[in-house]
């Protein structure tokens, strides 16, 4: 269940450590909460400080703070009921950015995320991430 | 499928009932109710909430030491289907039941014949302290005295400023 002004840890590592929930892109059914699998507009509220050895390197991604970004959600509190009858809850709220082409920002994912992701077209992320649930 | 257990109270929690909660270091907490979900959101400990399973096998009210229940086991190796097998497996579990059942009939009575001398006693001490407080439902002896009524004299010539009298009024006298 996430709305405007909902707050998300970012477990990529694209350099954002929590960001900030501004728009739910819509889909059909959503009625305007986004869960697991459902893509954001957010701002990046708090970033890791970009050091001057990863500034120098050609593909750096540079994530300030006050960026406005994509990201997918990857985990939620809210407890959702998957297609086989279980319903599953998690610790906190967490998503990974996006760039403009839907693509993962960062190269790794750290920490679980729901295995909802696959059915909703972000097997990516599954397959980074080092484990599902 | 798999028949889960309940994180909390330990009973069975079958596909499509109950809810599970994953911590972020990925263990997973499985919940038959909405009950033992909030119990366990109270962070309350199940081996002391006395209706669960674990209190009851702490507090040594139920079997723990037996062979019959290493047979319920979580195997983590699949079994490919064989009908002989299966149909060894039921009979198997049947007479592991009924095995289990007289055991335990057996150990409840074990653990009932000490509580049987305890409640005895408990019940002749209230008795006791019974009898004792009859004692003091008994009446009182009173012995009564006669009570005689004394006229007490009031001197009748009092002087008060509040009382009018002797012809005078109640205002200010003036020469």
């Amino acid at each position: 269940m996430i709305g405007l002004k909902s707050t998300l840890n970012v477990i990529d590592n694209s350099g954002a450590l929590l960001v900030e929930c501004v728009n739910i892109l819509k889909n059909k059914v959503n009625n305007g909460w986004g869960s697991v699998g459902d893509e954001i507009v957010c701002v990046v509220k708090k970033a890791r400080p970009i050091s001057a050895a990863s500034q120098a390197s050609v593909n750096a991604v540079k994530v300030r703070r006050g960026d406005v970004r994509r990201a997918v959600i990857v985990r939620t509190r809210k407890a959702v009921r998957r297609p086989d009858g279980r319903i599953i809850r998690f610790d906190d709220n967490a998503a990974v950015l996006l760039n403009n082409k839907r693509e993962m920002l960062g190269t790794r994912v750290g920490g679980l995320v729901s295995s909802d992701l696959r059915m909703k077209g972000w097997g990516k992320i599954v397959s980074l991430a080092p484990k599902v649930l | 499928m798999r028949i889960e257990k309940c994180y909390f109270c330990s009973t069975n929690v079958y596909p499509g009932h109950g809810s599970a909660f994953v911590r972020n270091d990925a263990k997973v907490f499985r919940f038959c109710t909405s009950k033992c979900h909030k119990n366990f959101k109270m962070k309350r400990n199940p081996r002391k909430v006395r209706w669960t399973k674990a209190f009851r096998k702490a507090a040594g009210k139920e079997m723990t030491i037996d062979s019959t229940i290493d047979f319920e086991k979580r195997r983590n190796v699949p079994v490919r289907y064989d009908r002989d097998l299966v149909q060894t497996t039921i009979r198997a579990m049947k007479r592991v039941g009924e095995i289990k059942a007289r055991r335990e009939r057996a150990f409840f009575k074990n653990r009932m014949a000490v509580a049987k001398a305890k409640q005895r006693a408990h019940r002749q001490k209230t008795l006791e302290k019974a009898k004792v407080s009859v004692m003091l439902h008994e009446p009182m002896a009173i012995n009564e005295t006669p009570k005689i009524k004394e006229k007490i004299k009031v001197p009748s010539k009092t002087r008060s400023a509040l009382v009018q009298g002797d012809g005078r009024s109640m205002g200010m006298e003036i020469d």
